[in-house]
């Protein structure tokens, strides 16, 4: 064996100790585990590093994400894929494991339409039914619901393990909302695009005539016969675990990936929200959990489904994809009865073995349990989560009395299993190969008359060479699951995970509120960022100057810009309130905390924060570049707040990079989305936001009448604030007049920077804006925003800038920029109200907050 | 339903709703589901029933020597078998949403009424009485989604409370019990005039007895349910029979009000 000196194996033996996949008991190599080793020696072990390196790299590249509840660090937590592959023959994989999980799925699916409908398996004592209606995942409401579909289980997942007698072994059934195939799949792309040698001469079978199938089973799952269904992806939103995954499928498979906001029932259908009108939903493809899915019948406190779901489930008028209940299968109190279930049904016996369980409703069983508990794993049949499973032989006299109690009060709510030491397979962990114990995720699809099964899944590895559980929730490793065939496979066409194949939203009509409305503040964001992030970089540049200048009219200018930096980010009270006058001796200090602090309203930093959530919730829209370029923003930001260095040169370079990234990611954002796609929104967002700043900046500077020099200077301040100074003296070729400034940048209808032409926009664009037919034509909206622009019109820049009576401050200019700045305020709002559905929000008619078992 | 009969049943709601359908639940009660697509500031509900009522229908624990005699012991044997009967109680005996982790408080004031050798259901009227007497009615003390256990510990609530404690109790020393949601009838001081409104939503509970059947406690006013009493629901406990529940989309805060009139029909 080459394996034995190779330094890859160096450690592997010493660690050696349950059944291994690659190890066989008397020392040898699982042949069929030969070829990929051949390869990977083939790659070098240097080389093997880099490739690691590389993969781990491009999932970060590609946002591949995985988020961990309760960790600080966990949002977006970069999904972790080992350069190891899981291997499986197909010889083993065909006879026995397609074949056991096949009947599995069969057998759950009868089950199910058993439980929710006639409930013979009671009534004929093979299952006691304590076991289904003590568990909280029975749905009192589901049940009777008929379905039009050939299955009720129509997505089933298991995870499999390896057991001492070499056979693979259920360990859990998934049946609410299986997550893991678009993992699986990413992982079979990375790895290809990586490392395509260590396919060399190894026929691995591919995934996507099963994507084909789910596609299938979602279209035959439409419930009215229809030539054109919308079919959606409900997600419980960007902060849910596996939101990677459910843009990841939307985008894949081509269908809209919805909040349960963006959904509701209207007589007795369920529709989608678009800008122009109701769109009616025929299939919901569900990430979202049962108790969650219809705040009117299930969970009342539920944000994430929609009211009224279930009696549209009822009348057929829409499916969900698994039906609402079908958690009820995830019962760990079914597993002693499933045999017998299985010979009830189909005369035979299970072709997976199971882990040996006790079910503790029944004296007998109870009895043992309680006498054997340090020996067993002990768990509620109704919750699967660590928290909720005991591993007895870990646990001290204190804990197993408190358990031996809770068991004897509602026995029937626990199951015991016997321990099992599941098997291990190598996993490259800093240049070496480790054993680590690996749990497999295996994925059904309903067809016709029988199930399609993934050739392979997603293996998911422990995350410490000890550990005994394998769980995603705490950040672990995977694998690419190889079926390896003896047969030639046709080569994997690639697939890159972008925009670009994002082209499901055809029509701006089409395009869902919450998304429009994400748009639309990322619009507002990135603008506010942009302009905040300029106008504080050109005063810190001021403040540089001003370091070596003793000229009075400099220190008199630079409080006139502080001042106005508190009026434009609207930070009172800042420079001009209480307090102010010990703020304008430090400036530095307020200026830091303004681009720094994430709890200040109107920082740089919260403009960022919020813009971030507003990113995440519109992934599937973003290209890759713009995920590289806004994670380069993020990367930025950490470096800068680790480095601890404030000073004004410090801090107006750091603001140089972020423009220039803000600026780039703005650009990329243009190129990237169709203006049907939602461009539109966020275009309205943008110029409404700026315009908004822009209007703050001509308050705050033009307003009151200064002396000659310092006039100049905050003219010229202002100018450089929005990079408008070149552009000034192309067009002027003259001194810095106010007149001349405000000519430019309130009223040139041409300059893409001036007031004139900003609102000209926003008025262009929002009578883009589709609108309902029968509707008043002229929008609420659209009347604010033609009265700025009417109002703009009628200016004229002498009586604009015509001073009071004691030459102090312009009148005029101030009012007129207060009536522009109310005008863009209601335009903002109205559009909030005619397009964005939040201005309700849903509450109970009476309090139901109840304890949810 | 046996002792109650409906001779008519209206619903009336303003504003009119979209939809509208009637179904029965998972326990057999009547549901009616609607919807209202139009802004409204008030929602008005108005159940109008004419309600033949007579008691002496349903089978008189009083007259079954074989019912009253059934001890715990024996109820619990009885409860084992697997009769369809049994499939159908049995259900009763679990937790509920807002009947779990039954305490040891609660299992020991239960075990002060139910011995082994003792008759269920002349400890169900003990406990019954027991709740009566321990109990304080008080309607500002707790509210729906008060936890049995709290109310355990301050000895007061209301009906619903009531019937939920000791449905606990039932259920702690294994034994099925439901919770019923109705009306009760107020009378009158004699002499005077019954006033609109004055009577109320009601709830107790029903301890399954077996070989007889269901028998009905009010442990808010000690005695067995007879014409006052008017059933609405069957459940497992508050949650499963909420008289109404809803989603609204609104800005603003709701506030509900309740009036029951029962009075003979004419």
């Amino acid at each position: 064996m080459p394996f034995k000196s190779n330094t890859l194996f160096q450690n592997y033996f010493s660690a050696f100790k349950d059944y291994d996949e690659v190890l066989k008991p008397d020392m040898s190599i699982n042949p069929k585990w030969e070829k990929v080793f051949n390869n990977f020696s083939k790659i070098g072990y240097n080389n093997l590093i880099a490739k690691q390196d590389e993969v781990n790299w491009l999932m970060e590249e590609n946002g591949v994400t995985y988020n961990v509840y309760n960790d600080p660090n966990g949002m977006n937590r970069a999904w972790d894929l080992n350069i190891v592959p899981f291997v499986i023959h197909e010889s083993e994989w065909e006879t026995t494991i397609e074949r056991g999980l096949k009947q599995r799925a069969e057998l759950l699916n009868l089950i199910l339409k058993d439980i929710y409908g006639k409930r013979e398996l009671f009534k004929n004592g093979i299952v006691p039914q304590e076991v289904v209606f003590a568990h909280r995942g029975f749905l009192r409401q589901c049940d009777q619901i008929q379905y039009n579909t050939s299955k009720n289980l129509q997505i089933y997942s298991a995870d499999l393990a390896r057991g001492p007698d070499g056979r693979m072994w259920v360990v859990s059934d998934r049946s609410q909302a299986p997550s893991g195939m678009g993992y699986a799949l990413e992982n079979r792309y990375a790895l290809n695009r990586v490392v395509p040698t260590i396919f060399e001469n190894i026929n691995v079978k591919h995934p996507l005539s099963f994507f084909n199938d789910l596609k299938q089973m979602l279209l035959d799952a439409v419930p009215q016969n229809k030539s054109n269904p919308n079919i959606v992806i409900l997600t419980p939103g960007p902060h849910n675990e596996t939101y990677f995954e459910h843009a990841y499928l939307g985008s894949f498979l081509g269908y809209p990936l919805v909040m349960g906001s963006d959904l509701v029932v209207r007589n007795g259908k369920l529709w989608l929200k678009t800008l122009k009108k109701l769109k009616q939903v025929d299939v919901v493809l569900r990430r979202v959990d049962d108790f969650f899915m219809d705040p009117l019948e299930l969970r009342e406190d539920s944000y994430l489904g929609v009211a009224g779901l279930l009696e549209v489930v009822r009348e057929q008028q829409v499916a969900i994809v698994n039906p609402v209940g079908s958690g009820i299968l995830e019962n760990s109190g079914l597993i002693p009865f499933m045999n017998a279930i299985c010979n009830y049904f189909f005369k035979e016996d299970l072709i997976l073995p199971q882990i040996a369980s006790w079910w503790c409703g029944q004296k007998k069983e109870l009895d043992y349990v309680l006498n054997h508990l340090k020996d067993l794993v002990v768990k509620r049949i109704d919750r699967s989560n660590r928290e909720n499973i005991f591993f007895c032989e870990f646990l001290d006299d204190a804990a197993l009395a408190k358990l031996k109690k809770e068991i004897t009060l509602a026995p029937y709510q626990f199951v015991a299993q016997e321990k099992i030491s599941f098997s291990t397979a190598p996993n490259f962990v800093n240049g070496t190969l480790e054993p680590r114990k690996v749990l497999c995720r295996t994925f059904a699809i309903a067809k016709k008359d029988s199930y399609s099964i993934m050739p392979g899944g997603l293996v998911r590895v422990a995350a410490e060479r000890e550990n005994l559980f394998v769980s995603n929730q705490r950040g672990g490793i995977s694998k690419d699951f190889w079926i390896v065939s003896d047969q030639l496979q046709n080569p994997l066409r690639n697939y890159s995970w972008d925009a670009s194949s994002n082209n499901y939203v055809s029509d701006i009509n089409d395009l869902s509120s919450n998304t429009a409305e994400n748009l639309y503040w990322s619009g507002r964001y990135l603008s506010r960022a942009l302009v905040t992030a300029r106008y504080l970089r050109m005063v810190l540049n001021r403040m540089h100057q001003d370091q070596y200048s003793t000229r009075k009219s400099d220190s008199e200018s630079l409080t006139i810009l502080y001042k106005s930096i508190t009026n434009i980010t609207s930070t009172f009270p800042g420079f001009v309130g209480k307090g102010s006058e010990a703020l304008l001796k430090n400036p530095l200090k307020e200026i830091i905390s303004l681009i720094t602090d994430e709890k200040r309203l109107g920082s740089l930093a919260q403009n960022m924060a919020s813009f971030n959530n507003s990113y995440y919730s519109l992934r599937s829209l973003w290209s890759k570049d713009m995920w590289r370029v806004f994670d380069g923003i993020k990367k930025q930001w950490q470096k800068f707040n680790e480095n601890d260095d404030f000073s004004i040169n410090a801090l107006s370079k750091f603001l140089d990079r972020i423009i220039t990234r803000l600026i780039a990611f703005m650009a990329l954002i243009e190129e990237s989305i169709l203006v049907n796609q939602g461009l539109l929104l966020y275009f309205i967002g943008l110029q409404t936001e700026q315009a908004m700043m822009h209007v703050e900046k001509c308050r705050a500077i033009l307003v009151i009448n200064y002396n000659e020099q310092v006039q100049y200077e905050i003219l010229e301040s202002l100018l450089n604030s929005s990079e408008s100074l070149n552009i000034y003296r192309y067009s002027y070729r003259s001194y810095l007049s106010i007149e001349n400034v405000t000519k430019l940048i309130l009223l040139d209808k041409d300059y893409a920077k001036s007031l004139a032409y900003q609102v000209k926009r926003i008025e262009k664009d929002v009578s883009r804006l589709p609108y309902s037919e029968g509707a008043n034509t002229i929008t609420a909206c659209k009347e604010k925003i033609m009265k700025a622009h009417t109002k703009m019109n009628s200016l004229h820049i002498e009586t604009l800038l015509k001073l009071d009576e004691d030459a102090l401050i312009r009148q005029n200019l101030d009012d007129t920029l207060a009536e522009i700045s109310d005008l863009l305020h209601q335009t903002a709002m109205e559009i909030s109200n005619t397009y964005f559905n939040h201005a309700y929000t849903q509450n109970q008619l009476t309090n139901q907050n109840f304890p949810q078992l | 339903m046996l002792g109650q009969t409906v001779v008519d049943y209206k619903l009336v709601i303003s504003p009119k709703p979209t939809e509208f359908s009637e179904k029965y639940d998972f326990f057999g009660n009547t549901l009616t589901r609607f919807s209202i697509q139009e802004q409204h500031k008030k929602l008005k509900v108005t159940a109008l029933s004419k309600i033949f009522r007579d008691h002496t229908l349903v089978p008189d624990i009083y007259k079954s020597t074989n019912g009253q005699a059934i001890n715990l012991m024996d109820a619990l044997v009885a409860l084992k078998s697997q009769t369809i009967e049994n499939l159908d109680v049995k259900q009763f005996m679990l937790e509920s949403i807002l009947i779990a982790n039954i305490s040891a408080e609660i299992r020991a004031y239960a075990e002060i009424s139910f011995k082994p050798n003792r008759p269920i259901f002349e400890a169900a009227y003990e406990l019954m009485q027991r709740i009566f007497n321990d109990f304080e009615f008080n309607p500002h003390v707790t509210n729906v989604a008060t936890p049995i256990h709290e109310v355990m510990i301050k000895k007061k609530g209301v009906c619903q409370d009531f019937a939920q404690i000791a449905i606990a109790c039932a259920r702690s020393v294994g034994l099925p019990a439901r919770y019923v949601s109705g009306y009760i009838e107020t009378l009158p001081p004699p002499g005077k005039e019954k006033l609109v409104g004055t009577d109320a939503s009601h709830a107790w509970f029903s301890l399954y007895i077996p070989t007889f059947g269901w028998v009905d406690f009010d442990p808010t006013n000690n005695q067995i349910p007879k014409n006052q009493h008017i059933i609405v629901a069957y459940g497992r406990d508050y949650y499963d029979v909420p008289p109404l529940k809803g989603v609204i989309y609104s800005s603003g805060k709701n506030k509900m009000k309740v009036a029951v009139d029962i009075r003979p029909a004419v």
